[in-house]
């Protein structure tokens, strides 16, 4: 093994690629492939090898590997029908079929090689409180099994709600759904991505129309430590590889915000209505 | 009529009535004799005819026969056979023998039938849209409910889509299949689940480098496909090569039926090698090749020929219509009679160029290879080939474009002053017994297999012992882990990398380390070529003047990390020539034999190349004015190679001193190169030369008299100790990391090359040596006994097998 990786580190410097960081020996493989090459890998970043003691992840293990939270409270105060004129929708909505979700993913490099390792989702119950629900793998081998709870949570009436979800989380999660050879619950929902009317309303006026800024200008929220979205790969590649949970647990209070901001978005943006406004909104 | 007088009145010596390809080729080789080197001609042919299929569904045999087609060329019929019974099929026939149809048919009625899907594969996008019109040109016809659509770089975004969901024939190239379908395949579902037939066109062109990458992406194919559940057939279309059945099953990896003959009808075609006369007897210097295509072309056309003219570059291509244009459109109130065509020109200017050319209403073309390809341009009476296209291969199928059904043809291949040019056309008897180049590829490659098994992981996770290809993908997905990009689970590899591994892989090149050139003249900032790793140091240095289609460029600054070179336009009067040191040290010797007095080997070499000056030689007069110094890295490269070498006490027997034996040793070298390259079909800086010792302890290569200078592994000149052994060694190696298959069929043939290296010397014109045998030489080595080409042809004698 360790053959091969030093010739295809050689041939990768002799082409015109960067060169290597060396790696400890490994046990040998095929004598064909030994023969034909004498190159080095390409190595971009040290691989990381440190186990933490930190090994912690909240939630109940509803299958191996899958972790699943679940917390009600009052958040929102829904009407029962929710306006979506808005949004440029005919018909409002029940407010219990609406279904918050958003996804923690491996990157945004789009197509096959990316994959969710969380989803959380939202919802209001019958009687008005917010149940808020997370499912976080911590194995590769747990993704059927989160996408299959997933997809018990959707019904046919169920209308998604998301923070630019059309262009990248409803796609991605179809891409898995496929992959993983289980039917496609999402093809075919009704799907509200608040980032669209978001923009046609304040676009040129905030410096930018990101989740984060209309939380604070919508809502009047401010995180405190939070880890920024583009860090939670990272989170959870360090945590498969053996180390701490720490950051992979910061990503779940993170994406529980996200969740609980996008419900307090949906319910300001159907207030508002139709029309553009460009007055700056008081915080709820 | 043309308002100035012709200033080619003795035309009329050549010209009566009007001709057919036999007359013009009598009366050319008449009044030319001394610069024809070779005539010959290939007979005609009738053709052979078959009915429409039985099996054919009505619909479409309707729409056939208002198209004007009644029956099938027996070729279209086998190929019909053949598809039905389920096999993967080649067909291999010239240009303009009805191949689309071959393929059209089966996948149109498997579409009207099954609703199954295909998915063709042009290397052009011009290829790619004729198709397409065809298609639909056939499907209005019918009415047969068939919807065709071309998916490429320039289909916008929300057009994708529909393709993807409607598409029942998705036209495209292999890079989009590599970088933009298979990644995505999710998005493709339905299309693959329904896929039958898999269409690759032009597969000869799919050789070399990039054939091996092609190769790999259709492994790719096939895994997604086998993850949808299908195994579509595949259908090939190639010009004709050596080893079209044994290239197509490489390519796929599984059995293939090849259909080689075919049954279009053809008229003879009668093929002249052309050399043009020399003007200059000391130095050898040929009259240039443009003067006699104009001349050739000329003179087709006032016969009322319809002449094709094939130039090598953009830039000749407009010097030579320029030409035409001034003797046949020099009034502006008439429709033109002569077209260039080339690809930097609009694809609107050039479907109006093909259209033109199809209705009869042009009488010359000019054009670069882009017209090699199967565009339909109608039919043709000469084709004059401004250069040797580089392949026996590539010049049939370019003489192919001529040919009516009845009346005979006209090929003038004219040779440059290039070696290989010489070297051609001063063996005729080698270009007309010659089977085509045999196309080669090698997809175990192992850094294109890495970056194709990196990318198919992208695509599909590994699972347990799958294979890829012929082997067993562990070892190199343990590889990938390494690298960060896969994290193993159990028995699964899947990919973890927030990174798209087929953006960074180029299917033609081996290396990624591709320089940009930027032009800074008049402060822009604008890409204007590209140049690879190899080429770099000998053409980006800083002070090098870099051409680029005929146009000076001076190198400023060259950002070797970052792989820039920033130039300005120059008027300076003179070029430059990089000073080019390799040494080499073997490896590992695969196999080994005698060779005349020596031996020949073949094994793996390491290579080291390094550029410390250049030369600054004015043009037209190559005086020598001045040296520069270059500051760049050795470039490093483990390959494989075939190499030569000779015992001391032969050569002290047979050399008065090692100096001689070191020129000959240069000159062998160089003469065996160009034979070399010219038997593995390889393009000139493919396979590379070197003069060393086998241990790497010196290394030999021209000093600026052009006589062999030793120089030390630092690269100062060295000299030799009396008492040093001394076994000079002439290497040949491929000039990819990892080597790319040239040694080994080199090796086998290695007897041949050595003869055909006298013979080449022997038979070369000139007095004591030239660029077309054994290098450029100086007029001072004039001594009959000691001139550089002796020398060569002594080293050469103690090389022939006994």
């Amino acid at each position: 093994m360790s053959a091969l990786v030093n010739k295809l580190r050689q041939l990768r410097t002799e082409s015109g690629q960067s060169p290597a960081i060396a790696l400890p020996p490994k046990p040998t493989i095929s004598a064909d492939v030994l023969r034909l090459i004498q190159g080095r890998s390409r190595i971009q970043r040290v691989t990381q090898r440190a186990t933490s003691a930190d090994r912690f992840v909240p939630g109940v293990e509803i299958a191996p590997g899958l972790y699943f939270i679940e917390a009600f409270m009052d958040w929102g105060c829904p009407t029962p029908l929710i306006e979506t004129a808005f949004a440029r929708w005919e018909e409002p909505v029940a407010h219990h079929r609406l279904l918050h979700f958003d996804t923690e993913t491996t990157g945004l490099a789009g197509g096959t090689g990316t994959r969710a390792w969380m989803i959380g989702a939202a919802n209001w119950m019958a009687d008005g409180r917010f149940r808020l629900r997370q499912l976080t793998t911590t194995t590769m081998g747990a993704e059927v099994a989160m996408l299959r709870t997933f997809a018990d949570w959707i019904e046919p009436d169920t209308v998604l709600v998301s923070y630019n979800g059309k262009s990248y989380d409803s796609p991605l999660l179809r891409t898995r759904y496929r992959l993983a050879r289980l039917p496609d619950r999402i093809h075919g929902l009704g799907h509200l991505d608040l980032l669209h009317p978001v923009r046609r309303h304040w676009k040129g006026v905030w410096e930018n129309c990101r989740l984060a800024t209309a939380e604070r200008e919508l809502l009047g929220v401010v995180r405190e430590d939070d880890l920024p979205g583009s860090e939670a790969p990272a989170a959870w590649l360090t945590y498969l590889r053996g180390g701490s949970a720490v950051n992979l647990r910061r990503v779940m209070t993170h994406n529980a915000q996200d969740l609980k901001s996008l419900a307090g978005i949906l319910l300001h943006m159907a207030r508002l209505g139709a029309t553009p406004i460009n007055a700056v909104d008081m915080p709820q | 009529m043309n308002a100035l007088p012709d200033r080619y009145a003795s035309d009329e010596l050549v010209l009566r009535h009007p001709s057919d390809g036999r007359t013009l080729a009598q009366r050319l080789s008449k009044r030319y004799a001394a610069r024809i080197t070779g005539a010959f001609m290939v007979p005609g042919r009738e053709g052979s005819f078959a009915p429409l299929p039985d099996d054919l569904p009505p619909a479409l045999a309707q729409a056939l026969r208002s198209r004007g087609v009644e029956q099938l060329y027996s070729h279209q019929a086998e190929a019909w056979a053949a598809t039905q019974s389920g096999a993967h099929v080649a067909v291999v026939t010239p240009t303009a023998s009805g191949k689309s149809l071959c393929y059209t048919l089966p996948v149109i009625t498997a579409a009207m039938t099954q609703h199954a899907k295909a998915l063709y594969l042009f290397p052009t996008k011009a290829l790619a849209q004729d198709q397409v019109a065809e298609l639909l040109e056939l499907n209005q016809a019918g009415a047969l409910g068939v919807k065709a659509f071309t998916f490429d770089g320039d289909t916008p975004g929300d057009a994708r889509q529909a393709i993807r969901l409607h598409g029942d024939i998705v036209v495209s190239n292999p890079d989009m299949l590599h970088q933009a379908i298979l990644p995505h395949h999710t998005k493709w579902a339905q299309f693959f689940e329904n896929l039958r037939y898999v269409v690759i066109d032009e597969v000869h062109t799919y050789r070399g480098v990039f054939g091996s990458h092609v190769a790999n992406v259709i492994r790719r194919l096939k895994r997604v496909c086998a993850f949808y559940g299908v195994s579509p057939q595949f259908i090939l279309c190639s010009a004709t090569i050596g080893n079209p059945k044994e290239h197509a099953e490489a390519l796929i990896e599984d059995a293939v039926t090849a259909i080689t003959e075919s049954g279009a009808p053809t008229g003879d075609k009668h093929v002249l090698l052309w050399n043009p006369p020399v003007v200059n007897p000391d130095l050898g210097l040929r009259a240039s090749a443009r003067s006699q295509t104009n001349r050739i072309a000329r003179l087709a056309i006032k016969s009322g020929m319809k002449t094709l003219v094939f130039a090598q570059s953009r830039t000749m291509v407009e010097v030579l219509t320029k030409y035409l244009k001034d003797v046949f459109d020099n009034d502006p109130r008439k429709p033109a009679r002569i077209r260039a065509y080339r690809g930097g020109y609009l694809p609107k200017e050039r479907r109006a160029a093909e259209r033109e050319m199809r209705a009869g209403s042009i009488d010359g073309i000019v054009s670069t290879s882009a017209l090699e390809l199967g565009v339909d341009i109608g039919s043709l009476d000469v084709v004059v080939l401004n250069g040797y296209p580089g392949s026996v291969a590539a010049t049939w199928q370019r003489f192919g474009r001529a040919g009516r059904r009845q009346q005979s043809a006209l090929g003038v291949l004219v040779a440059s002053s290039d070696p290989l040019d010489q070297y051609l056309v001063r063996h005729p008897e080698f270009f007309q017994g010659a089977t085509p180049e045999h196309a080669r590829i090698q997809p175990d490659q192992p850094l294109i297999l890495l970056d194709h098994i990196r990318c198919a992981a992208f695509e599909l996770p590994f699972v347990g012992d799958e294979m890829f290809g012929t082997e067993i993908a562990t070892p190199w997905l343990d590889v990938l882990g390494e690298e960060g990009v896969l994290h193993r689970e159990g028995d699964r590899w899947e990919w973890i990398a927030d990174s798209y591994p087929a953006i960074a892989v180029s299917l033609r090149s081996v290396a990624d380390g591709n320089f940009v050139v930027v032009d800074r003249t008049n402060g822009r900032q604008m890409i204007i070529a590209e140049v690879d790793y190899t080429a770099a140091p000998v053409t980006l240095y800083e002070g090098a003047i870099h051409m680029i289609q005929s146009v000076p460029y001076q190198v400023e600054r060259l950002d070797w990390e970052g792989r820039k070179a920033y130039v300005t336009r120059t008027q300076a009067d003179y070029y430059t020539d990089a000073i080019d040191y390799t040494k080499l040290k073997v490896l590992d010797c695969f196999d080994t034999s005698n060779a005349g007095c020596g031996q020949a080997h073949h094994g793996e070499v390491h290579v080291v190349r390094r550029v410390p000056g250049y030369k600054k030689i004015r043009f037209y007069s190559h005086e020598n004015i001045g040296y520069g110094s270059v500051n760049l890295p050795d470039q490093e490269l483990h390959t494989t190679a075939v190499w030569w070498q000779l015992a001391q006490v032969v050569l002290d027997a047979a050399f008065e001193d090692r100096q001689q034996a070191l020129d000959g040793f240069l000159g062998a070298a160089y003469a065996l190169h160009i034979v070399a390259t010219v038997a593995v079909m390889a393009e000139a800086r493919d396979l590379q030369k070197s003069v060393g010792s086998g241990d790497g302890a010196w290394f030999v290569s021209a000093d600026v008299s052009g006589r062999g200078q030793i120089r030390g592994t630092d690269g100062q000149p060295a000299a030799l100790a009396p008492d040093a052994p001394f076994t000079p060694t002439v290497y040949l190696y491929d000039a990819f990391p990892g080597g790319i298959g040239q040694s080994e069929p080199l090796f086998n043939r290695r007897e041949d090359l050595v003869a055909q290296s006298v013979t080449l010397i022997e038979r070369c014109d000139c007095r004591g040596g030239c660029p077309a045998c054994v290098g450029p030489v100086l007029a001072a080595d004039e001594d009959a006994a000691t001139t550089p080409k002796a020398l060569a042809l002594r080293v050469l004698a103690l090389l022939v097998a006994l």
